[in-house]
């Protein structure tokens, strides 16, 4: 606990890093999922 | 940018943009729904938009 700097959030740098990982992956793969989507919807009826 | 999560506990930031994310696609089905174009559960097939448009232009003159 003496080494590892604790943050604001509670995190060490190491355990904000894991986090932010996953959280990018998520963040891609549900981008994916909404641009397919959009693409049917688009294909459905176009809005524009 | 990884850094964010040393300013904002990731439970709440979670838990937060889940929340966010769902009252906006709750609100994005049900005005989908409301409209006659794209309502998926509505049943008929409106004209397209482009021909909406197009009806709204001043008819011919007749004679």
């Amino acid at each position: 606990m003496a080494d590892e700097r604790r943050s604001l959030s509670g995190l060490t740098e190491h355990e904000a890093q894991e986090f932010h990982k996953l959280f990018v992956t998520s963040f891609i793969i549900f981008t994916v999922i909404a641009i397919i989507a959009h693409v049917l919807v688009w294909q459905w009826r176009p809005w524009l | 940018m990884w850094r964010i999560w040393l300013l904002f506990d990731p439970r709440r930031a979670l838990i937060s943009l889940f929340t966010f994310l769902f009252v906006l696609a709750l609100l994005i089905h049900f005005i989908l729904l409301s409209t006659d174009r794209f309502n998926w559960l509505g049943g008929h097939a409106p004209p397209s938009a482009a021909a909406q448009h197009m009806s709204t232009l001043p008819a011919a003159p007749s004679q």
